[in-house]
């Protein structure tokens, strides 16, 4: 090591609206002899999310400042053969200089990504998204969660890297694979035990000796548990007392994956105080340990505490079926329009697309999307129109209908006429609709989604739809 | 100076199909339907036609494009055929390029047909269509109702109506419309409908329901046009003439510059301005005697009443309840049922509506002839309330 570690700057997360009631949703399975005794929530993602928008939405308030370099990390990204980076570098209207990285194969590689990130003394965002597959039935079903999470490092922050240690074991907890997308499980017995005394508590045990400290004096922990319940026996082998928020996060949102222990991290973070360490661990095969000495508050810990904290409760299953594929409902004849994203016309428009870019033509109104002669009226001509992201900016319904004709995964098809503070107007999707939906003069927020699927080519398109600013809050 | 066309063409023939679900007809026995019946009025002989204008919107749907498909199902010989295209506006705007070409003195006799063989699609409401590679990137693909009923929000909105008496009026609107379908026998939708039927419709876009949206229909509606010194000298005294055809369309100003409020369309208002200039109408609640309108929806009839200035701003829905646009109203609306229960097979309709007033100004309407008729309206809505294409077109008698 020639270099001083790195800091965490900043992080950040996201969850999805929906939260499922296990516990309801176990009864739906009691029949069958399936999902046993559940508690808490899990996180569904909408289906115009994914594991990409679940990472740009979490990654948003951190790039205020450009990064020198963005990572994506997921084990359930929507392509095998086009780097999400690079999106997330169109998504959050990054420089095209931003170096890019994608991580996956493990639940653990957002951590060992980070970890490198540190390692390096990076200016760089590491960004974890995950809705992975589960059959209907399984325990990894009711157990998982959608949702994502991330970090800024630099080489100042308000949290130093103290210590850490990287185990490299090809523990099989679990395993996916080119078709098999959904996990296969170990008996669970043996991973309890394999992979605390093998993998976790010797990693733990290492970074602290690293860092020079008792894993008695962590003050919050962020262990990604290969399965539910692990952490009490973790946490006595280890010798440590501190709570461990990724269980917390585990039980009101669900396993996240590759972006569970970055979450959590956020949330370990939002509880400790000046001068307080905190433990990050990532878990598949293998286990990356990281000891944290928190030097002040971490920008964007309260945010990510407040994501885990709103939502809205629903016990619908057959729903729950649907947005995560296991039912595969017939819409009818409506559904069948099939929609073909060209490359020749994602390369002219693509980027300011997905960017949510518009333009302030010579007289200050900003329009979307840029034209050549601005919608201004009395516009004569062409005119060069100065970029304006409007992604981060507020907005309110100007007009607005739930669609019940049109086709959508999860109806109704909410959209109409957005108008923006700055005087921007866009007809647009709305999103995450709750309660009694949208009325003229809502607030909006902006949300990073999925534009449309092409199921037969295997392609979909983002855009950004616009959401209720505020979310319900989830009782605790 | 251009002194517009008032006066200058005169319509001698027109036909209309029987609209509806025709499962056992093809979009050329729906041409050839409406053709004959218009031909037989005129009382020229088919070859004497020099120009024709097939009005189609959606040729994804049985038609196909070009307008070939009218040349071969009326073997129209060697004559040129064009297709015209602008959303709902497509009727009228057949119309338009018909009548521009005898006005201008290039041709005596013309044809304009609308057709749309909708019902081939396979299931209810009109077809899901790519909106172009580049605005799909960000589009939505909103339904025709979805789009529609946006202007009901804005319209509560903006004059601080409860949404009771909005949906009552909207309601009514219906109502009317089902009262004059069921005295048309080529309608597609030919029965009275009870007001508690209207307002517990299932909800097919807030606060449309069922009975707010019109029918979707297979149909073709043509006519044949000429000048009225031809006219006379086929034996036509006081021939049916075009007073006016406006045009009015959609530059992105609605849905891309912070200043529209969404409860009006301009296009209406901007197109109904000048063909009132054009026909030297004055004072059009005085002087108009019937409308048909684009009912696409109920709300968009009730907003169109103020836009063509047949209603004050905000007082379109009480005028409504008041029965003003009812057929013994002031100034009926849809005496024929309109899109709402004629049907709206989308290229045929702005034709259809002429194939009305041309009907009630020759006195033709049977049961539901008006007692005075001097000018009619018609207005041809494409596309939707932030995005259109707005076509008002006036015709009366000669003299």
């Amino acid at each position: 090591m020639t270099q001083q570690p790195g800091a965490i700057v900043a992080v950040g997360g996201y969850l999805p609206l929906l939260r499922l009631d296990r516990a309801q949703a176990a009864k739906s399975l009691r029949h069958f002899g399936l999902g046993g005794r559940q508690a808490g929530y899990r996180a569904v993602g909408g289906w115009d999310e994914d594991a990409f928008t679940f990472a740009a939405e979490a990654s948003r308030a951190l790039v205020e400042s450009p990064p020198s370099k963005i990572a994506f990390a997921s084990t359930s990204a929507p392509f095998t053969d086009r780097s999400h980076a690079a999106l997330l570098v169109d998504a959050l209207a990054l420089p095209r200089a931003t170096r890019t990285a994608d991580s996956a194969g493990t639940r653990r590689c957002a951590v060992s990504a980070l970890l490198d990130a540190l390692l390096g003394g990076e200016d760089s965002v590491v960004a974890a998204g995950e809705r992975r597959p589960a059959r209907a039935g399984s325990p990894s079903h009711l157990a998982y969660g959608d949702g994502g999470s991330a970090v800024r490092t630099g080489t100042d922050g308000a949290a130093r890297l103290v210590g850490w240690a990287s185990i490299a074991h090809d523990l099989l907890d679990s395993y996916a694979s080119r078709g098999h997308e959904t996990a296969y499980p170990s008996e669970e017995r043996f991973v309890r035990d394999v992979a605390t005394a093998a993998v976790i508590v010797p990693a733990i045990a290492e970074a602290c000796a690293t860092a020079g400290i008792s894993p008695a004096e962590i003050n919050a922990a962020a262990v990604h548990e290969p399965l539910g319940g692990m952490w009490k026996d973790i946490a006595r082998k280890a010798g440590i007392t501190a709570p461990n928020h990724a269980s917390t996060l585990a039980e009101r949102a669900g396993d996240l994956g590759a972006a569970h222990a970055l979450f959590a991290l956020g949330l370990a973070l939002e509880s400790a105080r000046p001068g307080d360490l905190v433990l990050l661990a990532g878990f598949g095969s293998g286990c990356d340990a990281l000891v944290f000495r928190v030097d002040a508050r971490v920008p964007g810990a309260a945010s990510v505490r407040d994501a885990l904290g709103s939502g809205e409760a629903t016990a619908d299953y057959v729903r729950f079926l649907a947005l995560t594929g296991n039912l595969d409902l017939d819409f009818g004849v409506r559904s069948e329009f099939e929609q073909k994203a060209q490359a020749t016309v994602l390369e002219r428009y693509g980027r300011d697309t997905i960017g949510f870019i518009g333009g302030r033509d010579s007289a200050g109104n900003v329009q979307f999307p840029k034209t050549p002669i601005p919608v201004r009226p009395g516009a004569g001509g062409r005119e060069a129109l100065e970029d304006v992201r409007l992604a981060d900016l507020p907005a309110k319904v100007a007009s607005v209908t739930a669609d019940r004709l049109n086709f959508t995964p999860d109806p109704p098809f909410w959209f109409g006429l957005v108008q923006f503070d700055n005087g921007a107007r866009i007809l647009m999707e709305f999103t995450d609709a709750s309660g009694p939906g949208f009325v003229v003069g809502d607030a909006l927020g902006m949300r990073l989604r999925i534009k449309s699927v092409d199921k037969r080519r295997g392609m979909r398109t983002y855009f950004w739809k616009a959401a209720p600013a505020a979310r319900p809050q989830l009782e605790a | 100076m251009a002194t517009g066309i008032k006066d200058r063409v005169a319509i001698i023939g027109m036909g209309c199909s029987v609209f509806g679900e025709r499962w056992d007809r093809g979009a050329d026995d729906l041409m050839i339907e409406a053709f004959e019946e218009a031909i037989a009025d005129a009382g020229i002989d088919r070859a004497q036609i020099e120009a024709a204008w097939m009005g189609n919107a959606l040729d994804d749907i049985n038609i196909g494009n070009s307008a070939l498909p009218l040349a071969h199902a009326l073997r129209l010989q060697t004559i040129p055929v064009s297709r015209v295209e602008n959303m709902c506006a497509t009727g009228t705007e057949a119309l338009r390029a018909a009548v521009y070409a005898v006005a201008s003195g290039a041709i005596d006799f013309g044809l304009a047909l609308g057709v749309e063989k909708l019902k081939d699609t396979g299931y209810g409401g009109l077809p899901l269509r790519t909106k172009g590679l580049a605005n799909d990137l960000w589009m939505p693909y909103g339904s025709a109702p979805g789009t529609f009923a946006q202007l009901a929000g804005a319209y509560s909105a903006r004059h601080a109506l409860d949404g009771g008496d909005l949906k009552q009026a909207m309601a009514h609107v219906s109502w009317k419309s089902h009262q004059n379908g069921a005295l048309h026998g080529k309608a597609h939708l030919r029965k009275a409908v009870e007001m508690d039927t209207i307002l517990k419709a299932p909800m097919i876009a807030d606060p449309l329901g069922l009975f707010d949206c019109c029918g979707v229909s297979d149909g073709a509606a043509c006519a044949i046009v000429t000048t009225p010194e031809i006219a006379k000298s086929l034996g036509i005294d006081n021939p049916v003439t075009v007073k006016a055809i406006q045009l009015s369309a959609s530059n992105g100003w609605e849905m891309g510059y912070g200043e529209w409020d969404g409860a009006s369309v301009r296009n209406t208002q901007v197109a109904a301005g000048r063909a009132y200039a054009e026909a030297g109408i004055k004072d059009p609640r005085a002087e108009i005697s019937l409308t048909e309108v684009h009912d696409c929806f109920s709300v968009t009839e009730l907003v169109t009443m103020e836009d063509l200035g047949l209603s004050d701003p905000g007082r379109a829905p009480f005028d409504i309840l008041d029965g003003k646009f009812d057929r013994g109203g002031a100034i009926p609306c849809q005496t024929d049922g309109g899109l709402k229960c004629f049907g709206h097979p989308v290229g045929a309709s702005g034709l259809r509506m002429a194939y009305e007033v041309y009907n009630q100004l020759k006195g033709r309407a049977g049961e539901r002839q008006l007692a005075n008729v001097d000018f009619g309206l018609t207005h041809n809505l494409g596309g939707a309330p932030f995005n259109s294409v707005a076509a008002v077109s006036i015709l009366g008698r000669l003299d």
